[in-house]
Order: C-alpha cells, then sequence, then structure tokens
C-alpha cells in the first residue's frame, strides 16, 4: 500500500516578499485609472469653462494690459439688449431652421429610396456619405468658387439654360440661402445615415402584416415607417440643430459674414468680438450665453424625447 | 466585486458639491496665478504707449547661426522680401537666415495680435500695417526705436510722411512727421493705388478728375460689350470697401474724422461724406461687374487681366501680376500689354488725396535680446541708401526719397512713377488702438451699401454712429 502525501497549500505559497507593499485596493485603482481622463478633462474643457466664466463678469481683454475688472451682469445685459446681437440671432435662427428642416427632408427621403432598393445599397450610402467626410473650409472654397457671379459654374449652367447670372453671395437672401444649400449638401448625409438606421432597424413582419390587409404604400409610410424611424430622425435633427446653431467656418469662407452683415451668425459676431476689438470679457459672456441657449434648448428636446418614447 | 475603501458611500448631492468646489477652487488659484499679468514687456494702465525702448546702438551680434523671422500677408512682395533679404543680407550676415512667414490677408492682424495677447511671438519683426501701429504701441507689444532711430537713421532722406505713418505713434494729424513723438517702425514697403485704365479702349490720356474718370468708364463700358467700366476694392473683409470709400470721401473734400477732438459722427457723414458715398454706391457701383460686390486684390487683378475692366483701382504693390504674359490675356509679352494697359495717379476732384498703403517694420517685444539686436542690424542695412535702390531694383517700392528718384526705381514698371507722383498727396485712416473695430464698421456697412443690403445714407449713418461709439468706448463692449 503506497500513501500519498499532498503538501499542504500553504506550504507552497511563497512567503510574502520582506517589504513589500499592500496590493492596491479597488477604489486606489479605480482613481488611478480614472484620473488621467479626469485631469485631461479638467483642464481642457472644465478650467477653460470656468475660466471663461469668470471673465464673463470682468471687462477684461487679452490684449490690453490693464488688469481685469469686476463688472457684475453688465456684459450679459449688453449682449442680451444689443440690437446687432438681436440681429445675429434672427440670421442663425433663420440659417438653422432653413438648413435643418431642409437637411431633414432630404436627408430622409434619400434614406427612404436606398432602403428600398435590394441592390447597391452599400455603394449608394458610401458615395453619399462622400460631403460629409471633406473639411467645412475645403468644401467652403470649391462652393465659393462655384457660387462666383462671373465664372462660377452654377451661373454658368444657368446662362446655359438662358437665364440671367445671379450674385449668390453678394445679394439678400441668396447669400444666406446659398449658405444653406452648402450645409446641406454637406451635412445630409448625416440625417441619411440615422435615418437608414432606423428604416433598416423595422421589422418585416410590420410590412408583411400590412401587406396581407392589402395596405397601400402610402398607409405603411404613414403608420409604419415614419413612427418608427421619427424618434431616432429627432435626435439627428438635435445633433444637427446644434451644430448649425455654431456655424462659423462657412459663414467666413463664403461670406465673410457679407452682404454687409447679412450673413453673420452669432459664432462669427463672438469671434469678431473675441478677435477684432479683443474684448475677451464680453466675448467670453457671449460665449457661456450661446452654450446655455444650447443647454436649455437641449433639455426640451430631450424632454420631448423622452415622452415621445413612454407613448 | 469588493470596494475596501468609501467608494460609492458619499451621497450624490455631497460629491457633486465637493466637485463643483474643487473646480471653483481650482479655477481660482489658477485665474489667480494666470491672467492680469503685469510680467509683460510693457503697457502701462493708463493705455499710453509703454513698450520697451530699444538701445540708441546695436548690441553685439551673435556669430553662430541664426533665423530672422518676419510676419506678413500672403502676396508678392512677401516672397519679393524674403528673396531679397536672403541675397543681399546674407553678404553682411552670412549667418543669418530671413523667414517670412505668411498668412492669408484676412488673418494677417488676428495671426500678429494673438500671439502678442500670449506675450509670446514667432516673429522678430511684424509687418504692421500703418494703422495697427496705435493697438501695438497701446499695448506694449513692439519696441520704442527713437533713440534707434536718431543715432543709425537719416531721417532726412525721406519723406517727413512716410516716416510718421509707417512708425510714429500718436499719429501725425496733419499729415507731417511730430519730430518729438516716438518712433515704433521704420518703413519696409511703400504703396498707394494706382488707376489702371485700357489705352487701347478709352486712349492715352487717363482721364484727369473723378467725374471724368466715371464717365469715361460709362462710354467704355456701353462702347464694349463685355467689358465692365469699373473694377475696384468692394469686398467686406480687411481693409477693402473701407478703404475704397475712404479714397472716394477724401477725393470729394471729405474726411473721415476729427483726430484732435475725436469726432466721427458729423464728420464722416458731412455733405462732402455723403457726396462721396452717392458718387461710390450710385454711380461707380452700376459700372462694376455683377457680383464683384466681395472683390478684393485678387478678383481686380484677374478682371484686369482677363480684359473685362475699363477702368481699375488696385494697391500698386500688388500690380505687378498684372504685366506677367503668363497671367494675361491682354498680350503675350510685357510690351503687348502694356500697349494696352496704362497706370496712372488718381483723378482729383475736390482734393488731390490717395490712400496711404504700405507696411513698416515693428520689432516683438516679446523675442530675446539677441533677436532684438539682429533685428536693428538688419533695419539699419535695410534703411541705408545703396539697399533701398536695390530693394526698388527688386521690385520693392522704397521710401527714402533717393532711391525713389533713382533710375533703380523709376526705370522699373510704370506703376513706380505713379507711386513717385503720388507720395505727397497720401492720407491715411485713424491710427488707433481701436482701428479692428473701425475699420470692421466701415467696411461691413460700405459693403452692405454697395450690394444693396443697406441704403447709402443710412449706411453712412451707422458708420459714423458705430464708429463714434467705439472710440467713446475705447474699444470696450460689443
Amino acid at each position: 500500500m503506497s500513501s500519498t502525501t499532498t503538501p499542504p497549500a500553504q506550504a507552497s505559497a511563497p512567503p510574502p516578499a520582506p517589504g513589500r507593499t499592500t496590493r492596491l485596493g479597488d477604489r486606489k485603482l479605480a482613481v488611478t485609472f480614472i484620473s488621467p481622463a479626469l485631469l485631461l478633462l479638467l483642464f481642457m474643457s472644465i478650467f477653460p469653462l470656468l475660466w471663461a466664466l469668470y471673465l464673463s463678469f470682468t471687462d477684461y481683454s487679452v490684449t490690453r494690459d490693464k488688469p481685469a475688472k469686476f463688472v457684475g451682469l453688465q456684459n450679459y445685459v449688453d449682449i442680451l439688449t444689443s440690437s446687432q446681437v438681436h440681429q445675429r440671432t434672427l440670421t442663425t435662427l433663420a440659417y438653422v431652421v432653413g438648413a435643418v428642416l431642409l437637411q431633414t427632408v432630404l436627408g430622409f427621403g434619400i434614406a427612404y429610396l436606398i432602403s428600398r432598393r435590394r441592390r447597391g445599397q452599400g455603394v449608394l450610402t458610401t458615395l453619399f456619405l462622400v460631403p460629409m467626410m471633406l473639411s467645412p473650409v475645403v468644401v467652403g472654397l470649391f462652393w465659393k468658387f462655384m457660387f462666383d457671379a462671373q465664372f462660377g459654374v452654377v451661373n454658368s449652367m444657368l446662362g446655359s439654360l438662358g437665364l440671367e447670372p445671379v450674385e449668390w453671395l453678394t445679394r439678400m437672401p441668396n447669400a444666406l440661402i446659398s449658405l444653406i444649400v452648402v450645409d446641406t449638401w454637406q451635412w445630409t448625409p448625416f440625417i441619411m445615415l440615422i435615418a437608414l438606421a432606423g428604416l433598416t432597424a423595422v421589422p418585416n413582419y410590420l410590412y408583411e402584416a400590412a401587406s396581407i390587409d392589402r395596405a397601400s404604400e402610402w398607409f405603411r409610410f404613414r403608420h409604419i415607417t415614419f413612427p418608427l424611424v421619427w424618434p431616432l430622425l429627432l435626435i439627428a435633427v438635435m445633433f444637427r440643430a446644434i451644430e448649425a446653431f455654431r456655424l462659423f467656418d462657412l459663414v467666413y469662407i463664403l461670406t465673410n459674414g457679407g452682404p454687409g452683415v447679412s450673413t453673420e451668425t452669432l459664432s462669427f459676431h463672438v469671434y469678431k468680438v473675441a478677435f477684432l476689438g479683443f474684448n475677451t470679457g464680453t466675448a467670453s459672456a457671449y460665449g457661456i450665453l450661446m452654450v446655455l441657449v444650447v443647454l436649455v434648448m437641449a433639455q426640451f428636446y430631450l424632454r420631448y424625447l423622452t415622452k415621445l418614447k413612454e407613448k | 466585486m469588493r470596494y475596501t475603501g468609501p467608494l460609492g458611500r458619499m451621497s450624490l448631492p455631497r460629491r457633486k458639491a465637493r466637485l463643483s468646489a474643487a473646480a471653483v477652487a481650482t479655477a481660482m488659484i489658477l485665474a489667480a496665478c494666470g491672467g492680469n499679468s503685469s510680467d509683460n514687456a510693457g503697457g502701462d494702465s493708463d493705455g499710453k504707449a509703454a513698450g520697451p525702448t530699444a538701445p540708441a546702438t546695436i548690441p553685439a551680434l551673435t556669430n553662430d547661426p541664426a533665423t530672422l523671422s518676419f510676419i506678413w500677408f500672403e502676396w508678392p512682395a512677401a516672397q519679393a522680401l524674403e528673396d531679397f533679404a536672403n541675397a543681399e543680407y546674407s553678404k553682411v550676415r552670412p549667418n543669418v537666415t530671413v523667414e517670412v512667414n505668411t498668412v492669408p490677408n484676412a488673418n494677417w492682424h488676428d495671426a500678429m495680435f494673438t500671439q502678442f495677447a500670449a506675450r509670446k511671438t514667432d516673429f522678430d519683426i511684424a509687418i504692421l500695417d500703418s494703422q495697427h501701429i496705435g493697438e501695438a504701441v497701446t499695448n506694449g507689444n513692439i519696441l520704442d526705436i527713437t533713440d534707434f532711430i536718431k543715432s543709425n537713421i537719416e531721417t532726412a532722406a525721406y519723406d517727413p510722411y512716410l516716416l510718421a505713418a509707417y512708425g510714429q505713434y500718436p499719429q501725425a494729424e496733419t499729415g507731417q512727421r511730430d519730430e518729438n513723438a516716438s518712433m515704433y517702425g521704420l518703413p519696409l514697403l511703400g504703396d498707394t493705388w494706382t488707376m489702371i485704365y485700357r489705352k487701347d479702349l478709352i486712349g492715352d490720356t487717363p482721364p484727369a478728375t473723378w467725374d471724368e474718370m466715371i464717365a469715361t468708364a460709362k462710354k467704355c463700358q456701353d462702347d464694349n460689350p463685355g467689358v465692365n467700366g469699373l473694377a475696384f476694392h468692394q469686398s467686406n473683409g480687411s481693409d477693402a470697401a473701407a478703404v475704397t470709400y475712404n479714397t472716394v470721401n477724401g477725393v470729394y473734400g471729405g474726411t473721415i474724422w476729427n483726430s484732435k477732438d475725436r469726432k466721427i459722427d458729423g464728420v464722416i457723414n458731412d455733405a462732402a461724406g455723403q457726396k462721396a458715398m452717392d458718387v461710390l454706391v450710385n454711380q461707380m457701383k452700376p459700372l462694376t461687374a455683377k457680383g464683384s460686390g466681395n472683390w478684393f486684390i485678387d478678383e481686380v487683378n484677374a478682371a484686369v487681366a482677363q480684359g473685362k475692366a475699363c477702368i481699375a483701382f488696385q494697391w500698386i504693390a500688388a500690380s505687378g501680376g498684372l504685366l506677367d504674359p503668363a497671367q494675361s490675356t491682354l498680350g503675350t509679352s510685357k510690351e503687348e500689354i502694356l500697349d494696352k494697359l496704362g497706370f496712372a495717379t488718381l483723378p482729383t476732384q475736390e482734393t488731390n488725396l490717395v490712400p496711404l498703403g504700405g507696411m513698416g517694420m515693428h520689432i516683438s517685444a516679446y523675442v530675446s535680446p539677441a533677436q532684438q539686436a539682429e533685428a536693428l542690424n538688419f533695419m539699419k542695412w535695410f534703411e541705408q541708401a545703396d539697399v533701398q535702390k536695390k530693394w526698388a531694383a527688386a521690385g520693392g517700392v522704397p521710401s527714402r526719397t533717393d532711391a525713389l528718384k533713382s533710375p533703380e526705381f523709376l526705370d522699373g514698371p510704370p506703376f513706380n512713377q505713379v507711386y513717385a507722383d503720388s507720395v505727397a498727396r497720401q492720407r491715411d485712416m485713424w491710427n488707433v488702438p481701436e482701428y479692428a473695430k473701425l475699420i470692421d464698421i466701415e467696411n461691413t456697412n460700405v459693403n452692405a451699401a454697395l450690394n444693396g443690403a443697406a441704403d447709402p445714407r443710412t449706411a453712412l449713418d451707422t458708420i459714423a454712429k458705430d464708429q463714434q461709439a467705439v472710440l467713446d468706448s475705447s474699444g470696450g463692449g460689443l
């Protein structure tokens, strides 16, 4: 009879090294991993925001070598009561509504047509996405040439149809319409992409059931497709509206805010306050107000979305 | 998963409060450490000129390889300067390489002044527009070189107004140099507008008066379908539309401000000012190409080079390309082009004023003493009589009177003679710290009037009111 003896497990484990520190606790480990990202966030986002908030209550100018003087809410009052700001707000509003509406209709329309195709969906989607990949500055520059009243391709095409040339970028309301067209050209694919995701997620059995009931195409769209895609579309609309609200690059390249200041958006005006006059305090207050507007509008919008979801 | 620490135990409001307090405390500490710095090169709380002062004599220069950097906007003169400096300055300072860094014209002011704001510049010499001087001096961004000029520069060799325009602050109110004023720069490139006219369409003799010029342009346009009567700067960017209005304003006897009383409202929009706006919008604009409301230097040059304009107005320093057959449809050689294009001084009317263009060299207060010494040495070298003549031969527009009268300059392109004839007729704009805001107000409103976005009279009154508000608030607010 043989017997085997198993050494006790404790005996095989190496003894703790002398002077070895105790293991990091879960909490310390979590803090260690999170802190780099947290610090980055703090210094790249939180601090600038708080710094801007602080400056917004002062008359500070980054170029004038004077100490910042606390002016209370004066900058905010000046901005909110300024006719210049009111004018830019209306311009921005007209732009946001025009651009987002057009992009939503076109984006959804294109997505709907693509979703009905059985072949070539992928290729078509990729092609439609190309404008979105380009830099807005590049887009602005080539559209500026295309819209040129003298040698632009757009007027050339109009001319070949026997139509008079149009001053796209130097007359109102053409200049604002041109901005909307260019933004629509570039960002309709974004709406299209999200709408397409929504459309492909609609369960097929709903359409099959509708077919059995001999439902018309319009009935299917009205009662199946649209209600199911609508919440997703609204999210896309929100993203686009926020983006459009802070439009700067296309204005800078295409019209420089002109004719006069007719196409100056709020962001473009903030840029002028900050870098032409170097009125840093006022520009900070202006920026903070713009953030607040977006936050408040987004809150209302999200609440509506939540209600829609609950239904 | 087990938690050895109190993670998750703190109540949410308490954590939020702590986080907020920490963030605010951090911001306040950093705020206390940052901003409001008085450790910059100069400037006092009264906003008066208080930049650091350059020594009267040039300090010892290094023999180590060095780079002298300029900042300017992108145009042919910038490349000409870099080529010229590297070819000629290297003969006296072989260890130095000159770099002229450029930005688009629209970003020129921002590119310089955002660096000044950071109290650190990647350029040693800023090429400032004459109107930028007030802003740079008031903020202590550039060196006071008054003593240096007294010891090293032959000031008597210059037209006093050019020295004043490109270096003096406060601005010479009468166009004459104030010998007691401080100097912050030296001329780099002189410039003014030239009238470019089609000799083959309107004859060899250019119109003498502004009214005659408009009538000639109209007749030329009527007689030559496809060719517009006029081409000029109308853009709302840079100083384009504003210079155009100020030029017409000056020609029709107007003034853009009363510098002594800092008065604009009631001055720029007086009867002469209104007449100028009426001439510009109702008589000149209808003779321009459709869609030319955003034209600036390049577009006007393109219209002339393509034979699409009877008469055009352009900065002399930007006119060189018009004689290049590769860029023109007017001829296959420079001579052929010159058979068709004439260059003349601006027509007169109530006055003979022309706009002052060009720029001066100004030394950044935020570079090392060694770089400042090299910059001073370059400026001393550049302002010598023989170097100015070589600069003229290289395509530059010098400011020394002897260089302006030299064969190197006058035997150059035909617009060189135009500049020489225009020097005594030049008028500048406001050279004040609020310049950037003043020019934007004027640019946008003149552009609006030119493009039908505002009634001309209303636009002029808006300019007067808004510019006055800027001056009265010393540039603060919106």
